[in-house]
């Protein structure tokens, strides 16, 4: 008989697929974490992934796509200097005075090439490795993360924040798991830096005891019970399953604490900026201290970084690039004091870079075609600059290096095999680490 | 189907028993066969035929047993044209339990005369010379005859390349979608999968070279074949594993498949005659028999017919590849011998170079003997029933009215009906009532409400229209299609083909600019036609017939979309086909093929170009051809489409997914229900009246003994997962407090509003939405109304369970100031949320614990959220 067993697959991915664009707020991780709670042994030690340095990530998200110029890769149609770094040989904008002492930390990649020039696009680019395509959703690099680690102690693997506004959310499916079902979808929470900040649903309103939740429910036992006798689907028992649960995490104090970030100093908090993209680095790093995989801080607003409308200069002196200087560096001595950067990869990137030249209106355009991205830790060298862009910025003079070779170099950090295909329940082949014209993504030697 | 009476005189366990007994004489595997020596033979059984048919007549003496009743044979009036042209046949017997049977393992069969055919071994006829001859079945007493022709018998059957040499790859599963029929091939060797495209394959094979999905480049080129010594190609040493094959062999240098392919390349390798120059062609598949019900233990032979070109019929039964959809039901071997494995219903696939068909199958548990009368209301009820009876599922009963009532105003107006509405239809003697609460419902404006938020969300009436007013104005349009009953055609016409500055025209709007030709054509076709092309957007459809060819043709109408106007803004932006072009793929108007970058001209998805001379307006073009009456994809999405709304799943399922791969489980059904709906003005509520008032609809949702485990025969109510929007709506019901509704600016939609009614829903946010899977509707929306996690967090602990149910103001709040006894509040609470009456076990219990607590108030607080978390609530059933 041959094998032709993917054929009526078919129906199941529809159903990742809907889950994966409609489901997104707390819950689905935590319950990743109890229902895998008994694999974690599977993922245990021996495997290539436990003896692996890292064993979490920290995306800085960049929302909007950065400028390289004025930051990672300064050149001459830059208003800003050039300053010497910690590194003898790294220059970097004079934009990043506080990543000047720690570049010994991280490595840029200078010769970043991308294929697509809107946002929308490029950020699916970006964060799947993949161009978009009507007729399937790819998994995003956090759920191929947390597939390939699964959970560790009580925490979500997956965790982005802040979460979705009414600007970011059309990127939301981006971020997902498409086929590799709702588990791996990003557990979203709210900005940390709000005062108000608590993640939702997960205590109690203060009238209440959980002797009334007690009461409540084994009411809803009774009431629903004459008609459960007559008809049951497995729908059904899934949510008493996912009830249980959610009884026992209201219940857990331990699971609240990994999201208090109150009881982070105050003096480290205002180290990271008080702002809502130094609070989600902060919290990102006290998720991964706790166990989480992979964490996504996106503080900057909606399209924050995409200074084509705005004067380009001004706004990144004034209001972009200072926050992310001081979050990123106060991050990674953090990481570094805590011992936490051996084992924790930190990487920060837009979807693109931006044009050498500056418009009409005193901005600069999108420009996927040579843009720079910092990363570093788990394992992953620092103070490494790797291939370079051409005089002005605009194309890669060296070692043209592509979205999938950074995702293989991910991989191969956290001891995962980049050379992986994912088979989609209809039987398209999906490279975890796809590069440019259908190729295999190549970790940077340089780096690991 | 009139109901056939049966006899009841036999006890249940008896009867298995002795059906089991019978079965293990007909039914065991056949495949050690007598060596015929005369023209009577009889088909291959592991038992002989004498002891065969005395456990028959003995087993038909008793009683119990069911009883051969007829005899039928397959084919009928078969021709054999062309030398040793051959046809096997099966015979069918139709026993007393109502099943039919393959009997050909019992049957003897014999010709009429010598000379024109002879018998074979599995029950085949082979041409001998030119005549009429008739052959005939007997079993058990019973007989039945078929005239066969035999013509042509002295001549050879032409070579073809696609029918001869594609039909080993796709018997031998070469060119399988997961082996050399992947996008990509394997090994080097790429094939068309199930050999859609001969000339491809032909040229991959002699010349070499492998596809790549981004260029037409083949790159290196290697032959497969090797002219020169041919039993040297690469061709047959994989197959057979003188080379490694990753493969495994696939066949013998033995067998008939090494011959053909060795003679072949002896023979210079030649591609035979193109389709244009008359070469015979397979244009098509039938297989007998269609929809067969088998026991526990049955076997069933299937024989696969090709119509040709020609006119011409060949029997193709050993030449073509046999798969079941779900093997854990029946299993096919290779040569098309089916095997029940338990209880179920699946499909087994069929495929020969270049077609594909299928035909159903139901493993029954035992066949039901008083099978009750059901009168149909309509042809709905007439099509359901008689496949329930065949596969022996009995309908659970009719819904009652409390279930009734629930279940189609949720359905229809997407609501849950009033307490005092539900208490006079309740105790209405009406006899018409049902129909009159139907028509009271089609013509309500609720039912306006909420079918435009449903065709809302399909049409994905969202903020990527651009600005405020243009999703304003699309929303509208839907709104007036449903108040109005807008023939379903012409809203599609008014959508595909739109232009100018109207409502359906801002759909063509994706945020900062217009959405990519492919991208808008593959939606139109999926949302109109229930089709899914995407895949063939960069390579041809791995199992389907969908070409990358199609799939650009179509988009070519696209091609010319453009605008005027600014995008984001309010101001009118004016949509039209521009015979320049918009230019998205390059070159003014043209569309240009991916891989070989030649333009390529608007066609339609059965291939044919648009003339030059019509190529104004191109996406009315493309309407007119979606919707005209003798495109049968039309009528069929929609009604399957609208069909799934009310029943949980398509008759295609899902609803927008028809290929040949995932056939209709009622085709019939479908095929009325499509032309019911063109013959009556595309009427969306004529439609859903008919299937609301059949009495499959208003069946109940409680199982019984025999279809229990029915997922796909609407045998029984199956409840379905309200909508976000509808769930929410049935909480603010129940409560008696509304849900406020703001969006970002703080702005906010009018007081009572319900979340069906939201029109710019993506700047509305809401948890609780979000949680039970709103879509963003940045696609073609689906849901599914899966638990998780976030819900069941919510519902312990979330503002909208907890805060609404307590609030002053609300439904707790009067009644408990109401000065009411406990029984009244109850009874008022279960009417209002599940909109039946507590049963007096619930009423006993309930006031007593009600009573027992400290605070009256928290515990009919508590009382609520049971009601409301209780899958009785939560879902339409």
């Amino acid at each position: 008989m041959s094998k032709t067993g993917c054929l009526d697959c078919s129906q199941m991915s529809r159903r990742y697929f809907v889950k994966a664009g409609s489901l997104s707020l707390l819950g689905i991780h935590v319950s990743q974490y109890l229902r895998l709670q008994s694999l974690v042994a599977l993922t245990g030690k021996g495997t290539p992934a436990s003896r692996a340095k890292a064993q979490a990530c920290i995306l800085l998200w960049l929302e909007g796509g950065p400028s390289h110029l004025d930051t990672w890769d300064p050149k001459g149609n830059s208003s800003f200097k050039p300053i010497s770094t910690n590194v003898a040989g790294i220059q970097i904008s004079e934009l990043l005075p506080r990543m000047a002492k720690h570049m010994d930390k991280l490595s840029i990649v200078r010769s970043m090439h991308t294929e697509e020039i809107d946002h929308p696009e490029a950020t699916h680019y970006a964060i799947t490795g993949h161009r978009p395509n009507a007729a399937m959703q790819f998994p995003s690099l956090g759920s191929i993360v947390s597939k390939e680690l699964g959970p560790r102690n009580a925490l979500p693997p997956y965790i982005i924040q802040p979460q979705w506004d009414s600007g970011t959310k059309m990127y939301q499916n981006y971020f997902n798991a498409a086929f590799l079902g709702p588990q791996h979808n990003p557990m979203a929470i709210p900005d940390p830096s709000k005062q108000d900040f608590a993640v939702p649903d997960l205590s109690l309103p203060k009238s209440f005891g959980i002797e009334r939740i007690q009461e409540r429910r084994s009411l809803l036992k009774f009431v629903d019970a004459a008609y459960r006798q007559k008809q049951e689907i497995a729908e059904f028992s899934n949510l008493d399953t996912f009830t249980e649960q959610a009884f026992n995490l209201i219940q857990s104090p331990a699971v609240r604490k990994a999201f208090d970030i109150s009881e982070e100093p105050d003096k480290l908090r205002e180290a990271y900026g008080k702002h809502s993209f130094g609070q989600s680095v902060l919290m990102a790093r006290r998720l991964v201290e706790q166990g989480c995989r992979f964490v996504t801080a996106a503080g900057y607003d909606y399209n924050a970084w995409d200074s084509c409308h705005s004067k380009n200069d001004s706004y990144n002196r004034d209001k972009l690039v200072p926050p992310f200087d001081q979050a990123l560096s106060a991050l990674l001595e953090d990481l570094t004091q805590r011992g936490l950067l051996e084992s924790t990869i930190v990487i920060a990137m837009g979807e693109f870079g931006r044009t050498p030249h500056i418009n009409p209106a005193l901005g600069r355009d999108h420009w996927p075609n040579c843009w720079s991205l910092v990363v570093g830790g788990g394992g992953i060298k620092g103070g490494v600059v790797v291939g370079a862009s051409d005089e002005r910025g605009a194309y890669p003079a060296a070692r043209t290096t592509t979205m999938g070779d950074v995702f293989a170099t991910l991989y191969k950090a956290l001891g995962v095999d980049w050379e992986k295909t994912y088979m989609t329940p209809i039987g398209r082949p999906i490279k975890i680490a796809n590069s440019i014209d259908d190729k295999t993504g190549t970790p940077i030697a340089e780096l690991i | 189907m009139p109901y056939r009476a049966r006899t009841t005189a036999f006890g249940l366990s008896l009867a298995v028993m002795v059906l089991l007994g019978f079965r293990a004489v007909c039914y065991a595997a056949p495949g050690k066969a007598s060596t015929p020596s005369t023209s009577q033979v009889q088909a291959p059984a592991p038992v002989s035929r004498q002891e065969a048919a005395a456990k028959l007549r003995a087993g038909s003496g008793s009683a119990v047993s069911p009883k051969l009743e007829g005899l039928r044979l397959l084919p009928e009036n078969a021709t054999l044209w062309g030398a040793k042209a051959s046809q096997r046949f099966v015979v069918m017997g139709s026993y007393s339990d109502g099943v039919e049977r393959d009997v050909t393992s019992i049957a003897r069969l014999s010709l009429s005369r010598e000379g024109a055919a002879r018998i074979s071994g599995n029950a085949k006829v082979v041409a001998v010379a030119d005549g009429q001859v008739t052959l005939t079945a007997s079993v058990g007493g019973r007989s039945a005859s078929t005239s066969i022709r035999v013509s042509g018998s002295e001549e050879q059957r032409p070579f073809s390349f696609a029918r001869d040499l594609g039909g080993i790859f796709t018997k031998r599963g070469c060119n399988n979608s997961d082996c050399h029929g992947s996008v990509k091939g394997k090994g080097g060797l790429k094939l068309s999968a199930n050999a859609l495209y001969p000339r491809d394959d032909y040229k991959w094979i002699v010349e070499g070279g492998t596809y790549q999905v981004l260029s037409a480049d083949p790159g290196e080129k290697i032959p497969r074949i090797n002219l020169k010594e041919p039993d040297k190609s690469v061709l047959l040493a994989k197959p057979t594993m003188e080379l490694a094959h990753g493969g495994g062999q696939r066949f013998n240098k033995d067998s008939a498949d090494y011959t053909t392919i060795l003679d072949w390349v002896k023979n210079g390798a030649p591609y035979g005659k193109e389709d244009t120059q008359g070469a015979v062609r397979v244009v098509g598949l039938d297989v007998m028999p269609q929809e067969v019900v088998l026991d526990r233990s049955g076997k069933q032979q299937l024989l696969v017919t090709a119509q040709l070109s020609n006119g011409r019929r060949e029997d193709v039964t050993e030449a073509v590849l046999y798969t079941s959809n779900n093997p854990e039901v029946v299993d096919v071997n290779e040569d098309g011998l089916v095997s029940a494995v338990k209880t179920g219903e699946t499909s087994v696939m069929i495929r020969a170079a270049g077609h594909a068909i299928s035909t159903g199958f139901g493993v029954i548990e035992k066949p039901v003997s008083n099978y009750p009368v059901w009168r149909a209301r309509n042809f709905i009820d007439e099509q359901v029933f008689a496949k329930l009876k065949k596969f022996n599922i009995i309908p659970s009963e009719d819904s009652g009215d409390a279930e009734f009532l629930r279940r189609v105003c949720l359905d229809l107006a997407g609501t849950l009906p009033p307490p005092k509405r539900a208490k006079e239809f309740i105790d209405s003697r009406d006899p018409q009532k049902r129909d009159k609460l139907i028509e009271a419902l089609l013509g309500s404006p609720e039912f306006i409400d909420f079918w435009t938020f449903r065709f809302a969300d399909l049409f994905r009436v969202s903020f990527e229209q651009g600005s405020p007013a243009f999703t304003k104005m699309y929303w509208e349009w839907m709104r007036n299609n449903i108040a109005s009953n807008k023939p379903y055609d012409q809203v599609a016409r008014e959508r595909v083909g739109g232009q100018g500055y109207n409502g359906p025209t801002r759909h063509w709007y994706g945020g900062s600019d217009l959405r990519r030709p492919q991208d808008m054509m593959a939606e139109e076709v999926r949302v109109f036609l229930g089709r899914r092309l995407d895949c063939a957007q960069c390579h041809n459809h791995p199992y389907e017939t969908w070409s990358q060819n199609q799939f650009w043709g179509l988009t070519a109408f696209f091609g010319r979309l453009t605008h005027i106007g600014d995008l984001g803004g309010a101001g009118p932006a004016v949509i039209f086909d521009d015979p320049a072009g918009h230019g998205e793929n390059g070159g003014g108007a043209k569309v240009l093929h991916p891989r070989t970058k030649q333009e390529v001209p608007p066609s339609f998805l059965d291939g044919k170009v648009l003339a030059e001379t019509a190529r104004v307006d191109l996406r009315q073009r493309l309407a007119e051809w979606m919707t005209s009456p003798q495109n049968p994809y039309f009528a069929q999405a929609a009604v399957n489409r609208i069909w799934g709304y009310f029943f949980g799943r398509g008759i295609v399922n899902p609803v927008d997914d028809f290929r040949l791969t995932n056939p209709p489980t009622h085709p019939q059904l479908l095929h009325l229900l499509a032309k019911d709906f063109r013959e009556h003005g595309h009427d969306l509520r004529r439609l859903m009246r008919l299937i609301v008032q059949s009495k499959t609809y208003q069946l109940s949702g409680v199982p019984n003994e025999s279809n229990r485990d029915d997922r796909i025969n609407y045998s029984h109510a199956l409840p379905r997962a309200l909508e976000a929007e509808v769930l929410l709506d049935a909480l603010s019901h129940v409560t008696e407090i509304p849900e406020t509704f703001e969006d970002d600016s703080g702005a906010r939609m009018p007081a009572a509003s319900r979340a069906v009614d939201i029109v710019f829903f993506d700047t509305f946010p809401s948890q609780f939405l979000d949680i039970y899977g709103r879509p963003n509707r940045l696609m073609v929306p689906e849901r599914k109304g899966e638990a998780n996690i976030a819900q069941a967090l919510h519902l312990l602990a979330g503002p909208t369970y907890t805060e609404k149910i307590s609030k002053e103001g609300g439904r707790v709040d009067r009644l408990a100031k109401a000065g009411l006894t406990n029984r009244e509040i109850i009874e008022d609470l279960y009417v209002a949320a599940l909109s039946r009456l507590p049963t007096a076990e619930e009423l006993g219990f309930l006031t007593k614990r009600v009573s027992q607590r400290a605070s009256r108030r928290e515990a009919l607080e508590d009382l609520v959220w049971s009601l409301v978390t209780s899958r009785e609530f939560a879902y339409n059933h």
